[in-house]
């Protein structure tokens, strides 16, 4: 799948009564990436989560590739990876597990799924129960799963929380075999993050992007 | 339905204000009395066109859910919540009305052979819940749509609550008494007739006010969003 | 869409066989309601076949309550919901796998039950069994599938635990009544032959259509 443009307009969210995002209007060229930033409770996490589809916009609209993001056809989500605050996974299940459902899920038959733990250095506890797993490597697992599908919108919210030193090396050198290739939306609080990539950066700020 | 002002209350008004005293007037001066039951039948005019009206409410409460589901647009889900408020409110009235019919008729409180009343036992237990649904859940998009469709589900139980108290009728609950089928007399049709047009008709009438009020407040509530600088 | 129901219920009934926590509980639940409704109702109206048959029948909703309270729980521990919603599958998938491994739960536990119940109260003569099972077949399906999707509309709610029953037991009455009458005809008596059977069924017809499709609406927020 070709990386799509992902088009905010005058998008807003509420919740009860407070207004998490703010008319925020967005464009990110196809093969993009940026970088938001921002302090806590900005809105980052909800304007990623309106991309993917997750939440329905109170106003204005959330498209990708010209497409309602809450109405994506499955072609379109097959191409869409979204990492939030939670993993995301079965806590019953092994790490290899929750990678063999979430393949079989994005009808992925032929997913090489020893290889991808190993690539994340999970690959010695590929058979482990995930209950067990500490927060950094349940986000280097999150990772794997996220780009397993070789995704073209790749969105991702903090994922360098909990990771030590290699973990990050691992990110940053995932983000940027994404540069140009797939588009890519990742909330950080790493400052520099833009810089190291050639990245957009984009200012959030009490739901407004600045 | 786009707001029709003061029509969609005035005519309602009017005919309420015409149709029922005539239908108390028809029942109670006009229709013979009947034979099994004497007068405590006439409340048959009342509370057999309260039970339809309800049914309507629950209807269009269905109707403006799937309505929501389509278009998302928030005036759809008022108009879902206001039909199934109406038909509790009304539902209730039969459960009301309906054990004093039974203790002025046949001299007990509650009619387990009364399939009507059996029904609606059901159906208020199931609105009650949409109720406790709707407001342990947050103002929002989620809110919505989950009432949206307990209110889509609720139409189906209605018909097959019926269906199950039929078949279940003669041997849980032994059928003691029956109600009046449609082989009436004419001057009980007719007067039925007049009665469940009035009762439609104060039903039309209160949710076109109900409607009327809870978009004023959506509105305010809006205006005062816009007044805060947050236009969203 | 088949594919990614079964394989969702695939994995919720490898879970439950893992750590075993939802079929233990039913288990002993459908025991011992059992034994308090008899308790409860002990003397005349405790006896013979019509008793027994309600008590079957009660033990079996109310136990499936139990049951559904989790049954989106392993998909809240780490949000794997999100992970199902964006997954390129038929939302509606999403809630039939549940229904079918809820489905399977109620058929484990009735294994166990419906033996004991025959134990407990037919020395001589029994129900025709075969009545009272495909009863109890098509009643499970009714009620997981209902069950399942009144427990995703009770997701977002803080009160999930106590509104989750609130919501099905009415939903349910109707399988009630319709299971207790097949089971009385179970004993022979006069129920209209295979009606009730036939209002189970139909009863299942009419609630996977409707919420096949209203289930796609079940979004976040």
């Amino acid at each position: 799948m070709e990386p799509p443009v992902v088009t905010l307009t005058e998008c807003s969210k509420r919740f009860g009564d407070r207004l998490a995002l703010r008319k925020a209007t967005l464009t990110v060229a196809a093969g993009e990436t940026i970088v938001l930033l921002g302090p806590n409770g900005a809105g980052k996490s909800t304007l990623l989560r309106l991309v993917a589809g997750l939440l329905r916009p109170t106003a204005g609209s959330a498209r990708i590739a010209g497409v309602d993001a809450t109405s994506a056809p499955r072609a379109l989500r097959a191409g869409i990876a979204y990492a939030g605050h939670r993993s995301q996974l079965y806590r019953g299940l092994t790490a290899r597990e929750n990678l063999e459902l979430h393949a079989r899920l994005q009808g992925q038959r032929d997913l090489d799924i020893s290889a991808l733990l190993n690539h994340v250095g999970l690959g010695d506890r590929a058979d482990e129960y995930i209950d067990g797993f500490s927060r950094g490597m349940l986000q280097r697992l999150t990772l794997a799963r996220a780009t397993a599908h070789q995704p073209a919108l790749l969105l991702l919210d903090e994922p360098a929380s909990g990771l030590d030193a290699d973990g990050r090396l691992l990110l940053d050198a995932t983000l940027r075999a994404g540069l140009g290739t797939r588009t890519q939306l990742v909330a950080s609080h790493d400052d520099e993050l833009p810089a190291r990539l050639g990245a957009r950066a984009v200012y959030l700020s009490s739901g407004s992007i600045a | 339905m786009r707001s029709l002002g003061r029509l969609s209350t005035t005519i309602p008004l009017l005919l309420s204000t015409i149709l029922i005293p005539l239908t108390v007037a028809l029942a109670f001066w006009w229709t013979p009395d009947d034979i099994d039951q004497g007068l405590s039948q006439k409340i048959f005019y009342f509370h057999v066109p309260i039970a339809l009206t309800s049914y309507a409410a629950f209807g269009f409460g269905a109707f403006s859910a799937a309505m929501y589901l389509w278009k998302r647009t928030e005036v759809w889900d008022l108009r879902s919540y206001v039909g199934v408020h109406s038909g509790t409110i009304w539902g209730t009235l039969v459960l009301l009305t309906g054990p004093i019919w039974a203790k002025a008729s046949w001299g007990v409180w509650w009619n387990w052979g009364d399939r009507q009343l059996n029904v609606f036992l059901i159906l208020f237990l199931y609105y009650c819940a949409y109720f406790m649904l709707r407001f342990s859940l947050d103002e929002g998009e989620r809110r919505r749509s989950a009432s949206a469709v307990f209110a889509l589900l609720g139409i189906g139980l209605i018909p097959l609550s019926f269906l199950a108290v039929r078949i279940a009728q003669t041997l849980i609950h032994p059928t003691v008494f029956t109600t009046g089928g449609a082989a009436m007399p004419n001057s009980f049709l007719l007067t039925f007739v007049v009665g469940f047009a009035g009762m439609l008709s104060l039903m039309v009438l209160l949710i076109s006010t109900e409607m009327r009020g809870k978009r004023t407040a959506a509105r305010v509530l809006q205006l005062q969003r816009v007044a805060r600088g947050e236009d969203a | 869409m088949i594919a990614a129901a079964l394989t969702i219920a695939r994995v919720k009934l490898v879970l439950e066989l893992r750590r075993r926590e939802v079929i233990f509980a039913m288990l002993l639940f459908i025991a011992a309601t059992i034994v308090i409704v008899h308790f409860a109702l002990s003397g005349d109206t405790g006896a013979g076949n019509r008793a027994a048959a309600g008590m079957l029948w009660a033990a079996v909703v109310f136990t499936a309550v139990l049951g559904l309270l989790r049954t989106f729980a392993a998909e809240q521990e780490e949000g794997a919901l999100d992970a199902l919603l964006l997954a390129p599958i038929d939302r509606a998938a999403i809630w039939i796998g549940a229904a079918l491994a809820q489905f399977g739960f109620l058929v484990v536990v009735e294994l166990v039950a419906v033996p004991v119940w025959w134990l407990l109260f037919f020395q001589a003569e029994g129900p025709s069994i075969g009545t009272v099972v495909v009863a109890l077949v098509l009643a499970d399906i009714g009620i997981a599938l209902v069950g399942t999707l009144a427990a995703a509309l009770a997701l977002g709610a803080r009160t999930r635990d106590v509104l989750l029953p609130v919501l099905v037991l009415p939903l349910v009455i109707p399988i009630v009544l319709a299971g207790v009458t097949a089971t009385y005809g179970a004993f022979g008596e006069e129920v209209g032959g295979l009606r009730p059977l036939a209002f189970l069924a139909l009863y299942d017809l009419v609630f996977v259509a409707l919420a096949w499709g209203t289930s796609e609406h079940l979004l976040g927020d």
